[in-house]
């Protein structure tokens, strides 16, 4: 039987319309069918519609297993293990007669489908759940016959899905490339010309390991990494809508992202706390600081129904952690039941419940004391107190006096002290003196005195650190209902906090007690992040696999439902997620493991074979090519001029926008700052991120629009890009900047060849070939000649031409 | 068992760069690079290249096959424009039981603002419009009016959300996004979906109202300038000579085509060649249309363009005009901009206000739909006006003529690309403070802006986040029959 599979396999791979292949259902009956890949798919097509999840028209569902296996209204039984003729949905499928036959709508179900549904029967009609919706399972690294393919687990694994379709692996990427690929790959910046010379010339054996270790001690990586956590928590600093009104102290959910990587921390308390930072055991200013996760959405100051944005801003955060942390659609159960999935919609409503008691971002009138959390220290708060009393008795000792003398005022005087503050000043400012005798005047005075000293001293006290979090929680949470429709308006069953049902977990009978919070967010955390949780170690494994490869084993990879793609090496996939466990759900460790192995280090060159059979290379027979990403670009345009201000972390920065840029806000310019030029050449993961002036640069290569959670950027090649990389002002100040960096001047001084040689140098960390000397001459001396423009400026317009080649901005 | 590449839920990865399996793979360029080993960047590339803005069939035949959408940003009051209220005849200062919702929050009473234009018939559907619109008035005969719009949000932030992109909640394509993604742009070298802005500045929420979402960059809202240069960065440096940014690329594709050798494998490397080249005609496209100098002096006449009060959005329109001859697919013009009474958003006085933006746009709307029409091009384009909501019949204040937002009832109109003339369809009632014969939601209009696109609104999907989004939403949507010819 696995003979037949490989041969299958073999032949799909081969034809290069795959998607055919993925729903081939054409097959001997020897052939043991596949209830998820060729069964399930048949009858959520062909059945849900009027027996699923929406409508169980009889009281039969073809979702349901009880409901197949089960007696149906008419008695009948729809399907009976092992036995054709007994299975009525055999009969009704086959059926000629018109008022017999299902689907009663649309065509009949083809005699492949028949074919597929009636073998599953007779091989004895095996239910099975989704692959991601079980336990992970125990899986050994294959043997290998190659013994440098077995060294590395992940390499057995890889070779061995080679081995089966026959296709051989590439042959190791030579060193320039793979120090190039492992610097972007970490940091998202390009090695110096220096570091690749060295590399290249280092013959330890241990060199990859040594430089990989580097890389990963480097505050670079947590710039890399953690902006792939950005993307998928959509992070943003504005609220979106009319007033995009800035969410404070966003930065520092940024940076405690960042610093999270930077440290390795591990991956369960990554997510325990930011889920519930308020509630852990020990709540410091740092898990404070992550509960900014709740706090990145999008939000209307001014909503037309506020019951409705409560729920839409409750339903933006479930989408986010479903997806993000859990890799499921649970948003699609908002409504109605999940459509493909087994997620009824009680869980949402049950999974809304666990996280009943996060508040709303704020009202117009009050846009801070929920999101703002006062982590001020215990001796500055201390100050901060002491300075209030003494403010405050100072302050009644005056009034004392101060009433002492209104007593001897005129009526309508006293009066006017009982008004406005700025009345009462007016009048006692005039008349106390006269009203007060001299000692008493003195003791006023004193008084005054040193009530302004204290004042400044307040004023003097180093700032009340705040973050953006969590600040306000709701104790005790109301009743959560299912909404019908997801209509706020109309509840209907009462849920109870609890898990998806598909984990096939025990609901939580209780809820550690709180100040202030309902404890469920705790555990939900802590169930998400236990070791036996289906989704998250899977998930987080395979998001790490993606950001070094190129693809997810499961390409998609915010969603391992039935929708989602499924993963071309499931047994690697539970193994690394396994790891990752064992490894203390340390991050770093994967990539080490990642990166040392022979899959990671292959060449990226085309292969005849590999080319023809596995186009997509589903297998990984080469590693995949690629685009920089947005911030690749930027970032390595200034480090490659020498011009990046490598510092790490703290506030925002705002790049110059042009003014055409800035015209389309209604307010040009409105919310958008000035940075210092050393600001300016900062890395792109600190520009400030504003929903609705987001930076172009970063647009035209596809940074992700933040409102909603990315797993995955898009890789577009398009005109703008070409645009901005040709004639922007940003372009043409870096392009300066590379000849000023090679040593080009206004006299003159730098011949043509030279300036080539020392640009390519400086830009690719490599000699120019002497066709590149000859064209970049020519051009040079052309512009100079022909265009009458200066060698300086010739010079610079050279530049900018390197840094629009694909070798810049491709890794291999 | 083995799967297109398909990263984005589902959505290839080169689905943006190459159409579904029209992408050319190692035995297609191993056969360009034959001969003296190199291709000609300015026809090979080109000629194998698939844009993401080339254009797709439609799922049926189209009526139109491009959108001018007419933004009348702030709101303009339905009442006073085309919504004839004769009942309302001398009830000015009363003060009234109704319901309203604006952004002074929910009223059950008002003082009634009586329209404060008169109203003349024209055409021989004797369509009634007051005397804000006595240009546009006269093509009353072509236009299809909209009488009982309405939208989920009184509130300009979420209402412009929703007119533009179907919710209220930001995140979502806009509409002009939905149609370049269902059917790219006929004309490669420009944008498929173009946005012109008000010289008073953008709408609120900036760049919000055409973004293209969770779809890639390349499906959002280019901004199109009425002077310089129109597209972002599209000229190069002032000081560069004529002829330079051709030489540079060049040069660059030069050492492209060196690098590709023994990448050939890698499509990503020759389509980046390629955008090049599309990057460079766009350099001369984008200008030569939207270049006035060669329309007549009696077009530009019509259009207003001689004129100070019409001259902005009179060039807006002949520019539109010259895109859609040149095969853009959605442009939106933007009457308005900024705050307050830059925009029809007339809270203060009502008079002052309307009388101001609708001076400013009626003679270069009329322009539009007859110039249109005489070139015969109006049959093929579909031309939208309207804003994101219409206004009160009653005051918002207790003194003065300005009108809080409605968005219970409210006015558009559509004319050209296959919709009937002459015709209006719903009423609010006797105050226009809500609609009541066939009330329409935003995804009406869009279903119908869709379907006369040759686009199934019911299938147009993009699948984000485990479901296939729809511009219309999950549910089932009916184009607006009765006004489709």
């Amino acid at each position: 039987m696995k003979f037949y599979s490989r041969v299958f396999l073999a032949i799909c791979l081969a034809g290069s319309a795959s998607l055919a292949c993925s729903t081939a259902i054409a097959q001997s009956a020897s052939t043991k069918v596949d209830f998820i890949k060729q069964v399930q798919p048949i009858l959520a097509k062909r059945c849900y519609a009027c027996h699923g999840p929406d409508e169980a028209e009889s009281g039969l569902r073809f979702d349901q297993q009880a409901s197949v296996f089960g007696e149906a209204e008419s008695g009948e039984h729809p399907v009976v293990a092992g036995d054709i003729d007994a299975s009525e949905l055999v009969a009704r499928i086959k059926s000629v007669d018109e008022f017999e036959r299902m689907p009663p709508e649309g065509d009949p179900v083809t005699p492949e489908e028949i074919e597929v549904l009636s073998n599953w029967i007779e091989q004895g009609a095996e239910w099975d759940i989704h692959w991601a919706f079980k336990p992970m399972q125990a899986a050994e690294p294959p043997e290998v016959d190659d013994p440098a393919w077995g060294q590395n687990p992940i390499d057995a694994f890889i070779y061995d899905g080679l081995q089966r379709v026959g296709l051989q692996p590439n042959p190791p990427a030579d060193r320039r490339e793979l120090i190039r690929r492992a610097f972007y790959d970490l940091t998202g910046l390009p090695p110096t010309a220096e570091q690749v010379d060295r590399f290249v010339n280092d013959s330890d054996p241990l060199s990859f390991e040594k430089l990989i270790n580097e890389q990963l001690e480097s505050h670079h990586y947590g710039e890399r990494w953690g902006r792939h956590w950005l993307d998928l928590v959509r992070y943003a600093e504005t609220n979106s809508y009319e007033r995009d009104g800035p969410k404070p102290n966003a930065w520092k959910y940024r940076d405690y992202v960042i610093r999270s990587f930077n440290d390795d921390k591990p991956y369960d308390q990554f997510l325990q706390e930011q889920l519930a930072g308020d509630e852990l055991d020990e709540v410091t200013p740092e898990t404070l600081t992550a509960t900014g996760y709740y706090r990145l959405g999008i939000w209307d100051d001014e909503p037309a129904d506020p019951l409705l944005a409560r729920y839409d801003e409750l339903d933006d955060i479930i989408m986010t952690t479903g997806q993000a942390m859990l890799g499921l659609t649970i948003n699609c159960a908002r409504c109605h039941d999940h459509k493909i999935d087994p997620i009824p919609q009680s869980d949402y409503y049950s999974l809304l419940a666990m996280m009943a008691d996060v508040t709303s971002w704020g009202t117009r009138g009050d846009q801070r004391s929920n999101n703002q959390i006062d982590v001020t220290s215990d001796e500055l708060r201390q100050k901060y107190q002491a300075n209030d009393e003494q403010r405050r008795k100072l302050e009644a000792d005056m009034r004392e006096i101060e009433q002492t003398g209104i007593a001897k005022m005129s009526a309508p005087d006293q009066r006017a002290t009982e008004g406005p503050k700025r009345e009462r000043e007016r009048v006692l400012k005039k008349k106390l003196k006269d009203n007060l005798d001299d000692e008493m005047w003195e003791q006023y005075q004193a008084v005054q005195k040193e009530l302004a000293e204290v004042v400044q001293q307040g004023k003097e006290l180093p700032p009340r650190e705040t973050v953006m979090g969590l600040a306000k929680t709701i104790a005790q949470p109301k009743q959560t209902f299912v909404l019908f429709r997801g209509n706020p308006h109309s509840p209907a069953d009462p849920v109870e906090p609890r898990f998806p049902t598909i984990f096939e977990t025990e609901a939580p009978t209780s809820f550690p007690e709180m100040e202030g919070s309902a404890g469920r967010r705790r555990v939900l955390a802590e169930w998400m992040t236990s070791s036996d949780n289906r989704l998250t170690a899977r998930v987080i494994a395979n998001r790490v696999w993606q950001f070094h490869f190129g693809r997810g084993i499961v390409r998609s990879s915010n969603n391992f439902g039935l929708l989602g793609t499924p993963p071309t090496h499931p047994e690697l996939l539970d193994w690394l997620a396994q790891r990752l466990i064992e490894d203390g759900w340390k991050l770093k460790s994967l990539h080490r493991l990642i990166m040392t192995s022979r899959a990671y280090q292959m060449s990226s060159a085309g292969q005849q074979k590999g080319l023809s059979q596995d186009p997509n290379n589903e297998t990984f027979w080469r590693f995949d090519p690629r685009r920089l990403s947005a911030e690749e670009v930027r970032d390595s345009l200034l480090a490659i001029n020498g011009s990046l201000n490598r510092k790490a972390y703290g506030p925002s920065i705002y790049p110059k926008l042009s003014r055409e840029v800035l015209a389309g806000q209604s307010r040009p310019g409105s919310g958008w700052g000035n940075s210092s030029e050393q600001d300016r050449n900062r890395r792109s993961v600190y520009i400030h991120v504003k929903r609705s002036l987001l930076t172009p640069l970063l647009t035209a290569f596809d940074f992700p629009d933040p409102d909603l959670t990315c797993e995955d950027r898009f890789d577009t090649l398009q005109p703008g890009q070409a645009l901005s990389l040709l004639n922007s002002e940003f372009i043409h100040e870096q392009a300066k900047r590379v000849a000023a960096l090679i040593g080009v001047t206004d006299k003159d001084d730098l011949e043509p060849n030279e300036i080539v040689t020392r640009c390519i140098a400086a830009v690719l960390g490599r000699e120019a070939t002497s066709d590149e000397i000859a064209d970049g001459k020519q051009l040079i001396e052309d512009l100079v000649n022909r265009r009458n423009l200066s060698r300086q400026r010739a010079a610079e317009l050279y530049c900018l031409t390197v840094l629009n080649w694909n070798e810049f901005l491709f890794v291999d | 068992m083995v799967k297109r590449q398909s990263n984005f839920c589902g959505r290839t990865r080169r689905e943006f760069i190459w159409q579904a399996g029209a992408g050319f793979g190692g035995a297609a360029l191993a056969s360009m690079l034959s001969g003296d080993g190199f291709f000609d960047p300015a026809n090979a590339a080109e000629n194998t290249y698939k844009n993401p803005l080339a254009a797709k069939p439609p799922h049926f035949a189209p009526k139109a096959k491009s959108v001018i959408f007419l933004f009348m940003y702030g709101g303009p009051s339905h009442i006073d424009t085309f919504d004839r209220k004769p009942a309302m005849k001398g009830m000015d200062g009363k003060t009234v039981d109704v319901k309203t919702f604006g952004r002074g929050g929910h009223r059950s009473r008002g003082r009634i603002v009586e329209p404060r234009w008169n109203f003349k018939q024209y055409g021989e559907c004797g369509k009634y419009v007051s005397d804000l619109f006595p240009n546009v008035a006269e093509h009353v005969d072509d236009i299809a009016f909209l009488h009982s719009m309405t939208a989920d949000s009184p509130i300009h932030g979420s209402a412009m959300l929703m007119m533009n992109s179907g919710r209220i909640l930001s995140g979502s394509p806009a509409l002009g996004s939905w149609v370049t993604y269902g059917l790219g742009s006929e004309n490669e070298n420009l944008p498929g979906f173009v946005v012109m802005l008000d010289p008073s500045g953008g709408p609120i929420s900036g760049a919000k109202n055409w973004s293209s979402g969770y779809m890639p960059a390349t499906y959002q809202g280019t901004v199109f300038r009425s002077e310089g240069a129109p597209i972002l960065n599209l000229d190069p440096p002032g000081d560069l000579p004529e002829g330079v940014q051709r030489q540079l690329i060049d040069s660059i594709q030069n050492a492209n085509r060196r690098h590709l050798v023994s990448r050939e494998s890698n499509d990503d490397l020759a389509s980046r060649i390629a955008s090049y080249e599309l990057a460079y005609k766009m350099q001369t496209t984008a200008p030569e249309a939207v270049d006035l100098s060669t329309e007549d002096e009696r077009t530009l006449e019509m259009y207003g363009v001689n004129q100070d009060r019409t001259r902005d959005f009179g060039t807006r329109c002949l520019m539109a005009r010259r895109l859609v001859q040149r095969g853009v697919r959605f442009i939106q013009l933007y009457s308005g901009g900024a705050h307050n009474d830059a925009n029809w958003d007339a809270h203060g006085d009502l008079e002052v206000n309307h009388n101001k933006h609708a001076g400013n746009t009626d003679q270069p709307i009329a322009a539009l739909l007859k110039d249109l029409k005489q070139r015969g091009m109006l049959d093929e384009t579909l031309v939208v006006w309207g804003g994101e909501f219409g206004r009160q019949p009653t005051a918002e204040y207790a003194k003065g003529s300005g009108r809080d937002h409605n968005s219970y009832g409210f006015t558009m109109w559509m004319a050209g690309g296959g919709i009937k003339g002459g015709v209006s369809h719903g009423t609010t009632d006797e105050l226009g403070s809500q609609a009541v014969e066939n009330p329409l939601e935003v995804k009406h209009l869009h279903a119908t802006i869709l379907q006369q696109l040759g686009l199934d609104p019911n299938h147009l999907a993009y699948f984000y986040s485990g479901l296939d989004q729809k511009l219309v939403g999950v549910e089932s949507v009916e184009p607006i029959h009765d006004i489709i010819a």
